[in-house]
């Protein structure tokens, strides 16, 4: 139903009460209802913080993460605090190769941005146990999805491309034979 | 001395419903209070001395301080209020943060509000980056996952480890769409095989389209309140079995999955969550001790997980067990008789407490279609992200 009040350039509609409700309906006053077109966008300036050093050695072929001097904990994804210790932890580089645990072939993303919304579906995000590493680290594995298996060998890919966001100057690749 | 633990006095609850733009959020609410107080039959609101608001997101409900205006929209001012948020938790929280408000002595008498609005005023590819949103920005959803595929992933791992198969959790997809039938505010009652579920197209496998929770608009409301001040104003009290909020237990787990490894399988919150409500509520065999229980089915994978985390079987045997029916209507522990997160809908602020309400139902025996027999004693099991913060609630009605 379009306005039948020219000054009120939007559309509404009659509604009914919605089942089950019992009648009479307590609130037939009201079930004209008008919905509009309302648009948000927002831009940050996204600190990343004290893991920043991470993204910044993407860019010279480095893969770092942080170990806790404690208990010998080695983070990856990095953190700058162990969670069990409570000791600042220090960096140190990984070779950027590791073990493929589990994954899922996603047949659509969130489109979170640029990167993203480029990569051929289904996209396969893996969870990596990095050699020398005791957590899993999440990515995109650019491989044939019906060869990927639990278990399988990956390694660190760099790019160089300019992305909307600095962790796509990696993905996962399967390790290459030497 | 005279008991704090915490009675429910009356519930309500709107439908839940893929799309109500017929109202806003503070609407919905203010419906999800009228139900409550009408069924309490409390005459006066303002004897209601303190009131929870449960909501997880100002984007989708685009508003901020939505506390304060559910508050002043129902007519709940000039009590307290305090607005409480744990993700998908966030409903149980807020029953768990009135439970601590009672027995605390601060107040005789807690309303707990819970809506959302995640239905169709967005896009579900908006949807999906607002609940991206409450993964970690930098390192899961900047690569586009999604929380289907963090599910999706571990469910993965379980089917590795202990031979869970699709047709499992497809069981879970069709049980709990089905026990929607008979819920008259459920969103998505449906009546389907297990080669439907297969069938249905691939989201994140091994999670198909039948195999993910809903999308919801909807808003819920419980009153808690001691047995004095119970008895004292609400007329309706007395006229049903007493049922009593026993016990809460709460644990947490890192946000992100990989930060748990090896343990990947399973949601290691829960299983303390679960331990700590039983301890409280003197629960040794939870099969045997718990007649119902509301399970949290985001997706069908999860409630196989979580009835093996709650103890009601063996770590890697939920699945075995539920395809042999243990959770079904006519089964050991019937599981999510309201259809769950799968057939009743997920608004999340609301859908820890409309789980709530469906034990409170079976409980003073009104489920109708859906009574589980002489139910005494049943459970709520919600999480946030993906078990990073559980919460376990036991109600149980008490005979004089």
């Amino acid at each position: 139903m379009t306005a039948d009040n020219p000054q009120f350039p939007f559309a509404y509609r009659s509604v009914q009460q919605p089942a089950p409700l019992p009648a009479p309906d307590p609130w037939a006053d009201f079930r004209q209802v008008a919905v509009i077109d309302l648009a948000f966008t927002q831009h940050y300036q996204h600190s990343l913080g004290k893991l920043s050093r991470f993204f910044l050695e993407l860019g010279h072929g480095r893969f770092m993460v942080t170990s806790c001097p404690e208990c010998g904990q080695v983070f990856a994804p990095p953190r700058s605090l162990c969670p069990q210790c409570h000791q600042i932890t220090v960096w140190q580089a990984l070779a950027g190769t590791g073990t493929l645990k589990t994954y899922t072939l996603m047949h659509f993303s969130n489109g979170a941005n640029a990167d993203v919304q480029a990569l051929a579906l289904p996209i396969i995000l893996a969870y990596v146990l990095m050699d020398g590493a005791s957590t899993l680290f999440p990515h995109i594995l650019k491989a044939d999805a019906a060869s990927v298996h639990a278990g399988m060998r990956v390694q660190v890919a760099y790019s160089q491309d300019a992305t909307a966001h600095p962790i796509h100057q990696m993905y996962f690749i399967p390790l290459e034979d030497v | 001395m005279t008991s704090r633990i915490p009675v429910v006095v009356g519930a309500g609850m709107t439908p839940f419903s893929a799309n109500r733009d017929d109202c806003t959020v503070r609407e919905l609410a203010t419906e999800a209070v009228l139900a409550c107080l009408a069924d309490a039959q409390l005459e006066d609101i303002s004897a209601i001395e303190q009131s929870v608001i449960s909501y997880e997101s100002d984007h989708f409900n685009r508003q901020m301080t939505l506390g304060a205006i559910l508050q002043d929209h129902a007519g709940l001012n000039p009590a307290p209020t305090v607005r409480v948020e744990g993700g998908g938790a966030t409903g149980a929280l807020a029953l768990r943060t009135a439970w601590t408000y009672i027995q605390s002595g601060v107040c005789d008498s807690v309303l707990v509000l819970g809506c959302e609005m995640n239905g169709r005023s967005v896009s579900s590819q908006t949807a999906n980056q607002l609940f991206a949103l409450s993964a970690d920005i930098d390192w899961e959803m900047m690569i586009g996952g999604t929380y289907t595929a963090f599910y999706a992933a571990m469910m993965n791992a379980h089917m590795q480890r202990y031979g869970t198969q699709e047709e499992h959790f497809a069981h879970v997809a069709v049980r709990n769409r089905h026990n929607a039938q008979h819920n008259p505010c459920a969103q998505k009652p449906m009546s389907l095989t297990i080669a439907d579920v297969m069938a249905s197209r691939p989201i994140a496998a091994p999670y198909k389209l039948l195999d993910c929770s809903l999308l919801s608009d909807g808003a819920a409301a419980m009153l808690l309140a001691t047995d004095a001040w119970a008895r004292q104003h609400s007329p309706a009290f007395a006229q049903r079995p007493r049922v009593r909020y026993t016990a809460t237990g709460c644990a947490t787990d890192t946000m992100r999955l990989g930060d748990r490894y090896p343990h990947i399988t399973n949601f290691r919150a829960k299983q303390l969550a679960a331990q700590r409500a039983y301890r409280m509520a003197g629960i040794q065999q939870p099969l045997q001790q718990i007649d119902i229980a509301e399970v949290y089915d985001s997706y069908s994978g999860a409630e196989i997980q979580a009835v093996e985390d709650l103890g009601f079987v063996a770590q890697g045997q939920g699945g075995f067990a539920t395809l042999e029916g243990m959770f079904d209507p006519d089964g050991a522990l019937p599981v999510n008789t309201s259809g769950g997160l799968l057939g009743r809908g997920a608004p999340v602020g609301a859908t820890g407490i409309a789980q709530a309400i469906e034990i409170a139902e079976q409980l003073w025996q009104r489920a109708g279609l859906r009574q589980v027999k002489d139910a005494r004693r049943g459970l709520t099991d919600t999480h946030a992200g993906i078990g990073t913060i559980c919460v376990v609630n036991i109600f149980e009605r008490v005979d004089e």
